[in-house]
């Protein structure tokens, strides 16, 4: 059977291997190639060896937006799944409602990133002006609130619907046995029911922590990195080195600064990879 | 490299020839009787124009749509395809650099004044030879490098105070009472002490410092004491500014914001549009911006707009006129096909000296061009302006496009927002205008 | 103890119901907004509701959709969107298949790529790609759906393996003796039983093409296409003014859609969510 089938691969696999080339394969090459390059037009290029990865951690742009990157991420992170648990939690007790309530959670991950932004300049901006505070983009901690304001509202129904699924796996012959046990509510929240669940935090936690760190269409729509680039999170900052500045020694830094972006991101997944396998053990 | 040199002199004697059919068609022919000769002088370049095309990359928003009715239309008359895009507002820069890597790149596009060209001067096409540079009014629309004309203004600009005349009048004042900044400020507290009795809420609207509206101090306001100091000094750009004249920058920015519509505290929390809704809506006599907001303020009636200069308490004032200039400059990208060059530059010929470009750009643009058959724009601000320059007033060159950078003027931005809101101090301001210039000016050349 | 649980269940209704009302009130005001006359109200005034004097009827819709030509941003969109997912599907679940059946040297080359592309970043290859993609002449609506396969295929092959782990072959070599070649037994065993794959897939695919921004506008020839994300930005005029009413009226627009998909396959993609979250 698999000697029959393996014939086949120009048609099962040849078209997906084709764009894959086209699409990643061929681009992420010449992405790291150009890193060690200095150049304006991709036809002229010199070779400049690590020049623009020195350059990189000289950029206080880069460092900031990495800082504040760093910081968006973990708080972020943080408040989504705790309230995306607590919300998980009261849509399991079996209250009525629980549907709509499902529904309307979830709804604002479907609309885009961009349009999510504006929305949120809109209102937010209103807000601070009726108190009487500064915009979005003439405060860097508006703005880093804000962001975070956003993506707790577009992230928790997510993270929420993932915890639901979770808890409404846990064996229910569990619950009533510690509760004959005399077990109270508190004891099997913390003793049976995270337990449990703990595979859906690894996910969710790790989910909400690529979704912040690679963050963009949110970041350019609701404060484009005003002001003077102290709400400028990491993609943007790649981005915004990339066709923002102009000069024949940006496209290579901006491009190192790509390939050092990807490393991160590359730990990071390293990291969760290390964790859903040691939890997978462990049960 | 070799084949750029081989090309750009190809184009320089092109660019001649087209010169000398320009001088010939002087004699008052149209453009259609230039383009017929020149197809007869050398027919390859007639086969290469017929296959030209144009891709202009605008700037101006607000202009999007009279600029694709003007390309449909030369389409139409000429058959030589004509694409307008314009770039998202704040995204020019980016929008240019993402289009300049693409196969199609834009063939016409624009900078911002000599320190947006630094950046793109490499792609900029020599016009010095071409019958559109032999239009131009006066050199000085044009930015050169070396003895390249690397490209060239297309609309003057003018800027000032606008005002309100019901409002003064009800006030007690007119336009000649106002001659320089302590009569300015006279007028200005008075208005702000009987801001109940005449029904507004200050004398001069909000700011607006975020993006919507930031450039009207710290790049336009703050051109006055650079252009001060510049003349004080005979010079056209330095690589080090002085600050002579940052005491009159700060004496017409407290005025500004101490008799303004709202707390200076609560400056930061006010958008642009919140700035022309005041002033519309009458509730402010004074609103520092130019010509091209006309249609924002249009609805006040045009008998009820004037303009004054923006007084700073330098001596000699009283002859200052408004603030007229350029951040407008058209290229020509040089790496573009020979074919599409040559149509680019047929285009933008068409459209300073045809009746039908000439209009659409004074009437439906509201541009004052600097080109020899440029027609009077409608626009009663512009208006205004000229009345100025008739009237012997002195105005006020645009040094601003000599700034160093978009962070120095961020700084100088932050810094100022900062003071007004007081959680920083004035010295900030000098500290970004001056320290801030020469770090930026360092960075953007060294 | 029961008396006590439905008192806190009231409490944590009250709870759920006012944090609902939070959740749709953003899209709430929006609509309120576009309702207004351009320029009737401030950056502090929008939470005001519409009166008869600022009350626009839909003259912003009919400004925002003629000016931005809006309908064609969303008739490119809908198109990237299917042709992309459609492609997708039917080329990684192949591939999913032939990956899990066949153990060989390409099957393990895949397999690794695949993993290894489900982490890199856009920005990683976002300046190269584009440059790709204007050679290739991938920047137009129908052809840009090679990119979407080539940058999307990671999580659906993923997917798709992940599933087919699960299913014995049994019925597949059964179909195999019956004289079945490898191609008529993908479409006629395997496909059927994909389809609960195929949606969850389908699903998470969507809303992110739908959504994306940064891709098409880097590839895209936008000179002749704008999706919608992209339309949106364009009413941030010249001089920092926004068209705000009408810009919030095209939002509203852009949203309509999404939300009525929603409301019908809602269970769909609730699950596919949840499959996608285990599985990846």
């Amino acid at each position: 059977m698999q000697k029959a089938i393996s014939k086949y691969w120009p048609i099962f696999v040849l078209p997906t291997l084709v764009a894959f080339i086209i699409g990643f394969i061929w681009p992420f090459i010449w992405g790291v190639y150009l890193s060690f390059q200095r150049f304006t037009t991709v036809s002229k290029t010199t070779f400049v060896g690590i020049q623009n990865y020195l350059s990189v951690f000289q950029d206080s742009t880069f460092l900031h937006a990495f800082g504040f990157t760093a910081v968006f991420t973990v708080v972020s992170t943080v408040l989504i799944n705790v309230c995306a648990f607590a919300i998980a939690l009261v849509l399991t007790r079996g209250i009525k409602g629980t549907n709509i309530f499902r529904t309307v959670f979830f709804m604002p991950n479907l609309i885009g990133g961009i349009l999510l932004g504006y929305i949120w300049q809109i209102l937010l901006n209103g807000v601070l002006a009726n108190l009487q505070k500064p915009l979005l983009a003439l405060d860097a901690k508006a703005g880093f609130v804000g962001l975070v304001i956003l993506m707790c509202w577009q992230q928790i129904g997510y993270m929420m619907i993932i915890y639901v699924a979770g808890l409404q796996s846990v064996p229910g012959d569990l619950i009533e046995a510690a509760k004959i046990d005399g077990a109270n509510d508190r004891e099997i929240l913390f003793k049976i029911k995270i337990p449990m669940v703990m595979p859906s935090v690894t996910i969710c936690t790790f989910l909400t922590l690529t979704n912040s760190f690679k963050l963009f269409d949110q970041n350019v729509a609701l404060t484009a990195g005003e002001p003077a680039n102290a709400s400028e999170m990491l993609a943007l900052n790649i981005y915004n080195t990339f066709y923002g500045r102009s000069g024949a020694q940006w496209k290579g830094i901006g491009q190192a600064k790509a390939v050092v972006f990807f490393l991160i991101v590359v730990v990071i997944s390293l990291i969760q990879l290390h964790f859903t396998r040691s939890k997978e053990v462990q049960q | 490299m070799k084949k750029m040199i081989t090309r750009r002199n190809f184009l320089k004697a092109a660019g001649v020839s087209a010169a000398a059919l320009g001088l010939a068609a002087c004699g008052g022919s149209s453009s259609s009787t230039a383009s017929s000769a020149a197809s007869s002088t050398a027919a390859s370049s007639t086969a290469a124009k017929a296959d030209g095309k144009v891709y202009y990359l605008n700037f101006k928003p607000e202009q999007d749509q009279d600029w694709q009715d003007l390309a449909a239309e030369y389409t139409k008359e000429t058959g030589v395809p004509v694409t307008v895009v314009t770039a998202a507002s704040g995204q020019y820069e980016t929008t240019l650099m993402s289009e300049m890597e693409k196969s199609e790149a834009p063939t016409l596009f624009q900078v911002n004044g000599p320190v947006g060209l630094a950046n793109w001067k490499d792609y900029c096409y020599d016009l010095s030879g071409s019958q559109l540079y032999g239009e131009l009014t006066s050199d000085s629309f044009a930015l050169k490098d070396g003895d390249a004309v690397t490209s060239i203004a297309y609309v003057i600009e003018t800027y000032g105070i606008i005002y309100n005349k019901e409002l003064l009048t009800a006030a007690g004042y007119k336009q000649e009472d106002i001659k320089g900044f302590a009569d300015l400020k006279k007028v200005a507290d008075d208005i702000q002490a009987r801001k109940a009795e005449l029904g507004v809420d200050g004398a001069f609207t909000s700011a607006g410092m975020d993006g919507s509206s930031d450039w009207r101090f710290k790049t336009h306001l703050a051109n006055l004491p650079i252009y001060y100091e510049y003349k004080a000094d005979g010079i056209g750009s330095t690589d080090a500014i002085k600050g002579t004249y940052l005491d009159n920058y700060k004496q017409i920015w407290d005025l500004y914001i101490t008799d303004s519509t709202c707390d200076p505290k609560l400056l930061a929390s006010k958008t642009g549009n919140d700035a022309v809704a005041e002033f519309v809506g009458k509730k402010a006599v004074f609103y520092q911006n130019g010509t091209w907001a006309y249609n924002d303020v249009k609805d006040l009636g045009d008998d009820n707009l004037g303009m004054l200069p923006i007084y700073i308490g330098v001596d000699g004032e009283e002859n200052q006129g408004l603030c007229t200039g350029s951040e407008n400059f058209w290229c020509v990208n040089n790496t573009s096909s020979e074919a599409d060059i040559q149509a680019t530059l047929d285009f933008l010929y068409w459209c300073v000296t045809s009746e039908a470009g000439t209009s659409a750009m004074a009437d439906k643009m509201g541009f004052v061009i600097p080109f020899k058959k440029a027609k009077d724009s409608t626009n009663p601000l512009i208006t205004i302006a000229n009345q100025y320059v008739a009237d012997g007033k002195t105005s006020v060159d645009w040094c601003f496009s000599t700034m160093p950078s978009e962070e120095w003027k961020n700084g100088v931005g932050s810094a100022l927002t900062a003071y007004a809101a007081g959680t920083g101090k004035w010295d900030d301001v000098v500290t970004a205008f001056v320290d801030g210039w020469a770090k930026e000016y360092k960075l953007a050349n060294g | 103890m029961s008396k006590q649980k439905r008192t806190w269940d009231v409490i944590l209704a009250v709870v759920m119901v006012l944090l609902c009302l939070l959740w749709i009130y953003p899209i709430v005001l929006i609509l309120l907004n576009s309702l207004k006359t351009e320029g009737s109200f401030t950056t502090s005034t929008v939470f005001r509701l519409p009166t008869a004097e600022t009350f626009a009827g839909l003259r912003n819709y009919v400004y925002g959709v003629t000016k931005m030509d809006f309908l064609s941003s969303m008739g490119y969109s809908l198109l990237i969107t299917v042709t992309s997912v459609v492609l997708i599907l039917l080329c990684c679940s192949m591939t999913g298949w032939y990956l899990t059946r066949v153990n060989n040297k390409l099957s393990k080359f895949m397999n690794l790529l695949i993993v290894f592309s489900m982490v890199v970043p856009f920005q990683m290859v976002m300046f190269t790609l584009s440059k790709t993609a204007d050679r290739l002449k991938l920047n137009n609506p129908w052809n840009i759906c090679i990119i979407y396969l080539g940058f999307g295929a990671g999580l659906a092959v993923f997917m798709f393996t992940g599933f087919m782990k699960s299913v014995p072959m049994e019925i597949e070599e059964a179909a195999m003796i019956d004289g079945c070649n490898p191609i008529q037994i993908f479409f006629k065993v395997v496909f059927p039983i994909l389809k609960p794959t195929m949606i969850s897939t389908a699903i998470l695919e969507t809303m992110w093409v739908w959504n994306d921004y940064l891709l098409p506008t880097l590839v895209l020839d936008i000179k002749k296409y704008r999706t919608i994300p992209m339309a949106i930005q364009y009413f941030r005029g010249g001089y920092g003014r926004v068209e705000l009413a009408p810009m919030m009226a095209c939002i509203i627009i852009a949203i309509i859609p999404i939300i009525i998909l929603y409301m019908t396959c809602q269970k769909y993609i609730i699950e596919g969510v949840v499959a996608g979250a285990v599985k990846g």
